[in-house]
């Protein structure tokens, strides 16, 4: 039942694609603007259609209907309900459904929106993009990635159950949507950025129309990384957050390219310039989005996360290749008409500094994905494999990231299109004294290393300068007669924000890899022992048992509060899952694992944990929650610029006359 | 902001480009034409793609002369070491507790030794790295591992760094004479060790053949 429904829901939307589709290009080729303006029912057509395959699919999750083979194979009549609603991401055809639930969503708000100019070639050739991408993502859900298919055989009493990794956190439940709601939402954007190159309408309107867009996808990628990498701190038990695993580097890639872009889109918009620059971009990053899902979901490359393997491969290569070449053709055809006129007058210039900004992020880019496809093409050429893992990452990207925290605090500070010599003294004056007095701070404070050093002063930098132009923001706005709230909300202002909550990440990230200790501890019960500032007392051992988990916990005391890290076992499975514990606070992170329980301790049994002591790990998951607020903010529609207001910094001989509002243009 | 803007802007980038020289036209085309060829390749080696588990890949150790490895074993706590292992072919085998194809050629290679057990049998030589020593004991006797296992030690005398590991299992075939001959990416099997040690021996006869 739940199966004829799901299947009956896909191909209703799989028809209304088509029937989309069709619609429009017969509509744009005889130039009938009623079709193309009928295109929209279809498109909220295959919305319900999926609506109705998702409602079926989770209704199948939640009865434990067991006579689809993807429900046997990712749920159990165990499985608490909340990872029952989630199990639908926890498996590859699921995650299908998702995506093309999420992708449709997207197309219904697209057509909703634009609604009122469905007829402009832009957008309709947009939707047009949009539908052939849907309807491939349907068409896999017919084919070689089916979530509906019966269970072969007769239909066993009880299922398997979701990968014990993924039955354990809370954090499962919305990293995987987070994630999809990013990748997914790039592929409007890509859309526009062929309609434009199609209808050779290539200014300004098509990136306007879809910064906004870009912008919420790229805030839901960004948080979906940091849940990733939070998860996977808090269950996989090595005490980390990032291992340039594939399946990270898969949403990485779209992310770098995707924030260039969201950087140089600005450049187009303030001066015209770099508009093929920001298309390429696009494509890029939509492209980067199919090949990181063929990279991480076709079993190509070993990774910790590797899903099953299954036809979906050559499917999805084919996907990169069909968006790669339909992007490059376009522009190789249509980009040297439609390069702008004008050029970068200075590098010393907001426009200059994007420009570096977007070489710095396509580079971030190219080693990332060089390290990710490397050991592939190693391999074809060679028939050798190699693995290519944290030394050759490390040692590209921390310059890369160094470079960029520098660019981010003198960047917000240049005025566009040329600096007088005196503008930057002043506005970075306030902002390189509070550096310098955190580097005094922290070689007093002990900090050691280079990398730690350097990255904390441009962490400081950076904020301060980003600090500095919220506060006048805020200023200006007050004295306009807005509150000062507004001093935070539109693009600019949002933006600094953003770049706070990256400095927060990016110094959270130095401190917690440049000076985390770790240790293997024996206690017998009762035992206390000091690691690392902290007192650790083993209590005792408890064993915990649930519908669906079966786990043995050592009770800690850390500091005098309670931590239980243990081994927990799953639907019976006699593969014991490490559940590791963490006292989080702003300075420290204690990161208990046991690694190795015995299969049932006794109770005066002692027991050995893997300790690891890492500083300011919480400020990851904080700068994840700034950078998507100021994301947010920046979504927000900010005053509007008045004519009459200064874009950039005055002439000189103005500049006393007109001190504090020449200041507050970011 | 709107579209009504755009047809005035490309006007005056047309205007604009029409006078200079146009050699500079092409460029974007040329660019599209680079990145194509860059992304067809890219896609040409992806599409024909699939990683056999455990194959004989590339080492810089090749045919050179072995890093020394000695230490005492997790489980028993001897004294062993490579070279006291000379005079047979070795099979480093570098592991961690949580890696799960570790576990799984356990079982192969205890059949491997069964099949060619003897004087002259593959002597094997486990190191445990990325862990704590408690982890790595607890794996030997959890699986039953009847070979010496060490601890890698930490710092500049890591034995993983001399080898160039990074992700286990990884692990080298050292000949009788103590060179590197193999490295196997992933999982060790029985078909693998049988084949690598055959083409071992034959490349060692033709060698021996030729010096007479």
């Amino acid at each position: 039942m739940n199966g004829a429904v799901g299947h009956a829901g896909v191909v209703l939307a799989l028809l209304a694609a088509c029937a989309g589709i069709v619609t429009i290009s017969v509509g744009l080729a005889t130039r009938r603007d009623s079709l193309v303006v009928r295109a929209r029912g279809y498109v909220y057509l295959l919305l319900a259609g999926l609506l109705v395959a998702t409602g079926a699919m989770e209704h199948a999750l939640v009865t434990h209907d067991f006579s689809i083979a993807f429900v046997a194979h990712d749920n159990s009549r165990e499985t608490p309900l909340l990872f029952s609603v989630t199990g639908m991401w926890s498996g590859l055809q699921g995650s299908v459904l998702l995506w093309a639930l999420i992708l449709a969503g997207y197309i219904a708000f697209a057509a909703h929106r634009f609604r009122a100019r469905a007829t402009d070639p832009v957008v309709a050739w947009a939707l047009l993009v949009s539908l052939a991408v849907a309807t491939f993502f349907l068409a896999l859900m017919l084919g070689p990635s089916d979530p509906f298919a019966a269970t072969v055989g007769a239909v066993p009493p009880d299922g398997t159950g979701p990968n014990a990794l993924l039955q354990d956190n809370l954090l499962i439940a919305f990293h995987p949507v987070f994630l999809y709601l990013g990748l997914v939402g790039f592929t409007l954007p890509y859309g526009f950025a062929i309609a434009s190159l199609v209808t050779g309408r290539v200014g300004e309107g098509w990136l306007s129309e879809t910064r906004r867009f870009t912008l919420f996808a790229w805030a839901f990628l960004t948080v979906g990384i940091v849940l990733g990498a939070w998860w996977s701190y808090q269950e996989l038990g090595w005490g980390g957050f990032w291992g340039w695993d594939p399946v990270e580097n898969a949403a990485l890639l779209p992310w770098l390219t995707g924030t260039a872009y969201l950087h140089s889109a600005m450049v187009q918009e303030r001066r015209g310039l770099l508009r093929v620059w920001n298309i390429s971009l696009v494509i890029a990053t939509f492209s980067l989005t199919i090949l990181g899902t063929f990279l991480t979901r076709s079993g190509i490359t070993q990774s910790v996360h590797s899903f099953s393997s299954s036809g979906v491969g050559p499917a999805l290569i084919g996907l990169f290749a069909a968006a790669v070449a339909a992007g490059v053709g376009l522009i190789g055809w249509r980009g040297d008409r439609l390069r702008s006129p004008g050029s970068i007058d200075s590098p010393v210039s907001r426009e200059g500094a994007f420009l570096v900004n977007n070489l710095l992020f396509a580079a971030f880019a190219a080693v990332v994905l060089l390290g990710t496809v490397f050991p592939l093409v190693v391999q074809a050429i060679d028939n050798q494999s190699l693995s290519i893992g944290r030394p050759f990452f490390d040692a590209f990207t921390v310059p890369i990231g160094i470079a960029l925290l520098f660019l981010m605090s003198v960047a917000p500070a240049l005025p566009w299109r040329k600096a007088a010599p005196g503008v930057l003294r002043e506005r970075l004056a306030v902002p390189a004294w509070i550096a310098a007095l955190v580097l005094v701070a922290c070689v007093a404070g002990g900090v050691r290393g280079l990398t730690p050093l350097v990255a904390f002063t441009l962490g400081a930098f950076a904020a301060s300068v980003a600090g500095r132009q919220l506060v006048l923001a805020a200023r200006v706005s007050r004295r306009h007669g807005f509150g000062a709230w507004r001093g935070i909300v539109g693009r600019a202002n949002g933006g600094m924000v953003v770049h706070i909550g990256i400095v927060v990440i990016a110094v959270g990230l130095t401190a917690a890899t440049s000076f985390a200790h770790s240790t293997e501890l024996a206690f017998h019960p009762g035992e206390s022992v000091r690691f690392d500032g902290h007192v650790l007392t083993f209590e005792r051992w408890a064993r915990i048992v649930t519908a669906n988990e079966v786990a043995y916990t050592a009770v800690f005391l850390v500091d005098g509060a309670r931590f239980a890290p243990g081994i927990g076992s799953f639907n019976g499975s006699a593969e014991g899952t490490d559940i590791p514990a963490v006292d989080s606070s702003l300075v420290d992170d204690v990161y208990l694992s046991v690694g190795n329980a015995p299969v049932s301790p006794r109770p005066g049994q002692g027991v050995t944990v893997d300790v690891y002591v890492q500083p300011l790990v919480m400020w990851l998951w904080a700068g994840g929650a700034v950078t998507a607020s100021g994301a947010v903010l920046a979504a927000v529609p900010g005053r509007r610029r008045r004519p009459t207001d200064p874009s950039s910094a005055p002439p000189p001989e103005l500049a006393d006359a007109r001190r504090v509002p020449a200041a507050t243009h970011a | 902001m709107t579209d009504n803007a755009i047809p005035g802007a490309e006007q005056g980038a047309d205007a604009a480009v029409t006078p200079r020289a146009p050699r500079r036209v092409h460029r974007a085309r040329y660019a599209a034409l680079a990145v194509a060829a860059v992304a067809a390749v890219l896609v040409a080696v992806l599409a024909t793609r699939s990683v056999p588990p455990g194959s004989s890949v590339y080492t810089p150790l090749g045919g050179k002369q072995a890093p020394a490895i000695a230490g005492t074993t997790l489980v028993g706590g001897r004294h062993v070491s490579l070279a006291a292992l000379r005079g047979r072919y070795v099979l480093v085998d570098f592991f961690a507790s949580w890696c799960v194809p570790c576990q799984d050629e356990v079982p192969q290679i205890e059949r491997y030794l069964f099949e060619n057990r003897g004087d002259h049998g593959v002597a094997v030589l486990g190191v445990d790295i990325d862990e704590s020593a408690g982890d790595g004991r607890a794996f030997l006797e959890r699986y039953g591992v009847t070979w010496p296992s060490i601890e890698d030690p930490s710092g500049a005398g890591s034995v993983s760094l001399a080898y160039g590991v990074l992700d286990p299992p990884e692990s080298f075939l050292v000949s009788p004479r103590g060179v590197v001959v193999a490295k196997i990416d992933g999982g060790v099997t029985v078909a693998i060790l049988d084949r690598l040690v055959a083409q071992a021996e034959a490349v060692a006869g033709l060698a021996s053949a030729r010096q007479r």
